[in-house]
């Protein structure tokens, strides 16, 4: 399919450069095999890099002030194509890191090798003294505590909001309630981190009697706080796309206000509204700083599973604590951690997208 | 708009038409909320449960406020269904409500059961469905005002007996026997108790006294709903009056005023040097960290975050307009265009720190092999972008078509139109976009944790200078810049450098805590004002467009 596409785009650029002047067709792809040269000299780490991209520079300059119309046209498109090439380099870079100690974690099941396996079979991390082992599984169990209570914390709540800057508020109110959403994603994570770790953490030892300092409970509710802004935003943009006239027509029928939102709105909304929520426990899964502060950095399983008045680790806060000092197998084990992360998060997003495009089709919106 | 008006009339009406007994209700809805204040106080520790009031502990006020509000609520419910008050109820309170409260009395049951009466665990499991079966069917199988009032009240008044009999009380610790510790204790489980009871028993008596029914409910869920975005800007509000509270002593440490009090400043333009003296004198933002300094501070983190910020515009702008420009102008809408919008979404969505693990795996082996501002710039770049393409992608949508029609009816060339009439009239939305993109990656840690870094205290002389920086060479790449490829620190990093840090790094700070959180106040200070301007920007533009 890639390669069809590849070549769909490609006949498409030959056509349009069919009625273009020879010179014009000459700058730009003296341009193109330019920029792609220096690509390959900054991918092969060259210090000669720059001499295609000072070639790139000049042809692009000289381009613009001559054949400014097919210039502006291709540089707009390789920086399109830069936006894809970018996802991409950074799954090709996360993943080639990752494999040493995938490799090195190799479980036999029924007498076949899998690589990785024993990250996710054993909860044993142990980097220093041999036997090493590393294991995601700690920090996976970690990440899934906080996101449940945050997704506990930022979907009730941000549905609601979203709900009374849409539907209910007068006009005044939404507009001051509204910045003020989009100022609370605004605060820096580091600075709700340091809030946590200075004032709640060290309140929730003492009030549950808990040995040291750190707790799910409260990383959870305060990175559910944090991705309450998604959550409202986007649940926002859902309930403002249901039509108003659905809305009168019910609202005719002598409903009340809240009848209204919960018999017709929000069931029309609803995909997109879930939609919300996921983005929302995406935000939650990637928080680091404030789970790094609060958070103990031993990487085990509480004792029992659902204890969540212990703090651990999660995958984002590993990755943040043990960057400094981690070498080789470990530091590739830190970005088995970010593989995990960002192929998770993608499919949250990527399902968010799929259900917001259905549920535009379904209420006939421009597209 | 029009639901809005017609509900604002129509609220008075219900409200003359309430008789005396109303008051119950209305009153029951002020008590709620006076025990929710009150419950909250008392957890932030504002207010201790064995303070006296009036001679009374504060824990029997809780306890006996719950009895009352307890009793009004069921008193009312009961009321109306002997038919003392008027009111309009439906024939059943409804699956939501019946799972409420089915939900709350199992655990309450189930506790009481286990942990009390301890039985077994077949017969907490027994007892605790029983009751709460008991429940579902009372809430929904009797008329709404019985249904949405009894067990609401009941769960307060009994609450509040518990708490009046001293079953649980300040002393009170529930140890939860797991292995790693964990207890509740009255400090914390006292205040909860009547936070959650209050926010139940007032969702019914509201309920009430809008006379149950479609307008009763109505009255209930809305204010639920007014009550959590109250709640949303009030921790709002409290988080930054926090930092500007502990914050602020830090940061006016030595605060001057007067011609010539502050340091003086010299940038060298063109070989022409100019040089001025500030007219007042903010050590904190003015200072590094030295050891013949009179007050300390963070110069050198604020100048690394402008520069991290520039940097990252320069690279992340013209790319995202770019992209946005031929997704809406050139391209047709087809598979390229959606694997663009997936991608850009997706790394939209993609975690700060995997963009940090990226930029330590790709930019740092090309960038001379160690943290380096650079990095740190391209990294925070690669994180804008996506937000950049979007938000100036919506801008070019939203700009007429009737507009690019007019200009290809001129006669002019495609791009000149994009140039002439589409950039112009999307150029609003694309600077408010990039502002409010900007305020995001300037609060970052995660990313710049392992690209940049930067030390704890940094001192004075660690200021980067990139302008002053650059250099040509012989050998490829011809030019160099020292600065760019040295570690620098910026404010996020900084704080969180100082909270790892611990209480034995002091550096030459006399005061570590009061230095922390005024470093938090400045990071706020610069990030709220970029979000500031943008949602100032966007005000004014929406305000020039509809003119």
């Amino acid at each position: 399919m890639g390669v069809e596409k590849a070549a769909r785009v490609l006949r498409g650029i030959r056509d349009s450069l069919e009625d273009e002047e020879p010179a014009a067709v000459a700058t730009v792809g003296v341009m193109a095999g330019a920029l792609l040269a220096s690509l390959v000299g900054f991918l092969l780490v060259s210090s000669l890099t720059i001499v295609p991209f000072g070639i790139f520079v000049v042809t692009a300059g000289y381009g613009w002030l001559r054949h400014q119309e097919l210039t502006a046209k291709t540089l707009a498109l390789a920086m399109t194509v830069s936006t894809i090439l970018i996802l991409l380099l950074i799954t090709a870079f996360i993943f080639r890191e990752a494999v040493p100690v995938i490799e090195y974690e190799t479980a036999t099941v029924f007498g076949v090798a899998v690589p990785g396996l024993r990250l996710f079979i054993q909860p044993e991390w142990e980097a220093v003294t041999p036997p090493v082992r590393y294991s995601m599984v700690p920090m996976i169990h970690g990440t899934v505590l906080v996101t449940l209570i945050a997704t506990a914390v930022a979907a009730p709540l941000g549905i609601a909001a979203a709900l009374f800057i849409s539907e209910i508020a007068p006009a005044p109110v939404r507009e001051a309630v509204k910045p003020g959403v989009e100022i609370l994603a605004g605060i820096p994570s580091i600075v709700y981190g340091f809030i946590g770790f200075t004032i709640l953490s060290p309140w929730a030892s003492d009030q549950f009697q808990i040995l040291g300092q750190g707790t799910y409970l409260f990383v959870g509710i305060v990175v559910g706080l944090m991705a309450l802004p998604t959550v409202v935003s986007v649940a926002e943009d859902a309930l403002a796309s249901v039509p108003e006239s659905m809305k009168s027509g019910s609202l005719a029928m002598g409903t009340t206000d809240w009848q209204t939102m919960t018999s017709i709105t929000l069931p029309a909304a609803f995909s997109g509204v879930s939609a919300a929520v996921l983005l929302g426990v995406g935000r939650a899964i990637g928080e680091t700083m404030a789970a790094t502060v609060m958070l103990r950095g031993v990487p085990r399983l509480t004792d029992p599973l659902y204890n969540a008045f212990y703090g651990q680790e999660t995958l984002t806060s590993l990755i943040a604590r043990n960057y400094g000092e981690a070498e080789g197998l470990q530091m590739s084990a830190l970005f088995v951690a970010g593989v995990i992360l960002f192929i998770t998060v993608l499919f949250l997003s990527i399902g968010s997208q799929y259900i917001e495009a259905r549920m535009r089709s379904k209420l006939g919106g421009e597209q | 708009m029009a639901a809005e008006t017609d509900t604002r009339n129509r609220n008075p009406l219900v409200r003359d038409d309430a008789s005396g007994t109303g008051l119950v209700a209305a009153g029951a809805v002020g008590l709620s909320a006076l025990l929710f204040v009150v419950s909250l106080a008392v957890l932030f520790q504002a207010v201790d449960l064995t303070d006296a009031v009036a001679g009374v502990p504060v824990v029997t006020l809780l306890g006996g406020g719950l009895v009352v509000l307890g009793a009004a609520t069921v008193a009312f419910g009961v009321g109306s269904r002997l038919g003392f008050v008027e009111t309009e109820p439906q024939a059943s309170a409804g699956m939501l409500a019946g799972v409420v409260f089915a939900a709350t009395w199992v655990v309450v049951a189930g506790l009481v059961a286990s942990q009390t009466l301890g039985l077994g665990t077949a017969g907490w499991l027994v007892a605790s469905l029983a009751v709460g079966g008991g429940v579902f069917a009372l809430s929904v199988g009797t008329r709404e005002d019985v249904g949405s009032t009894v067990p609401a009240g009941a769960l307060a008044a009994m609450a509040g007996l518990v708490f009046l009999a001293g079953i649980i009380g300040p002393e009170w610790v529930w140890d939860l026997g797991f292995e790693q510790k964990a207890s509740f204790t009255g400090g914390f489980t006292v205040p909860t108790v009547t936070l959650f009871c209050s926010l139940v028993a007032g969702w019914a008596s509201a309920k009430a006294y809008g006379g149950f029914g479609a307008r009763g409910r109505h009255t209930g869920a809305y204010t639920l709903v007014y009550l959590n975005a109250g709640s949303i800007v009030g921790v709002l509000f409290l988080l930054l009056a926090f930092t500007v509270f502990k914050g602020i002593s830090g940061l006016v440490n030595g605060f001057a005023v007067g011609l010539g009090a502050g340091p003086e400043s010299t940038i060298v333009l063109l070989g022409q040097s100019i040089s001025w003296e500030w007219p007042f004198y903010l050590p904190f933002v003015m200072n590094g960290v030295g050891l013949t300094n009179d007050f300390n501070g963070v110069l050198p983190a604020i100048v690394g975050t402008v520069w991290l910020v520039v940097g990252a515009v320069l690279f992340a702008v013209p790319l995202g307009v770019g992209a946005a420009v031929f997704l809406t102008e050139y391209a047709e809408r087809g598979r390229f265009t959606q694997a663009v919008e997936v991608a850009t979404n997706g790394l939209w969505s993609t975690p700060s720190i995997v963009f940090g693990l990226f930029g330590f795996a790709f930019l740092i082996p090309r960038f001379g092999n160690g943290k380096s501002l650079l990095s740190g710039m391209l990294t925070l770049g690669f994180m804008l972008l996506p937000l950049v393409v979007i938000t100036s992608r919506e801008a070019m949508l939203s700009v007429p078509d009737e507009y690019r029609d007019a200009s290809a009816a001129l006669g002019v060339t495609k791009w000149q139109t994009i140039r002439s009439v589409v950039l112009p009239a999307a150029l609003p939305g694309v600077v408010t976009g990039i502002i409010l993109g900007v305020g995001r990656i300037a609060g970052e840690t995660a990313p710049i944790l392992l690209t940049m870094a930067g030390g704890v205290f940094v001192p004075g002389s660690q200021t980067p200078d990139v302008i002053g920086g650059f250099a040509f060479t012989s050998t490829p790449p011809f030019v160099e810049n020292p600065v760019l490829l040295d570690a620098a620190s910026a404010l996020p990093y900084q704080l969180y450098a100082l909270i790892t840090a611990g209480v034995g790094a002091s550096g030459n700070v006399a005061n570590p805590d009061e230095f922390k959180w005024a470093t938090a106040l400045v990071l706020l200070v610069v990030v709220l004002s970029f979000y500031a301007i943008g949602i100032a920007a966007r005000y004014y533009f929406r305000r020039e467009l509809n003119q």
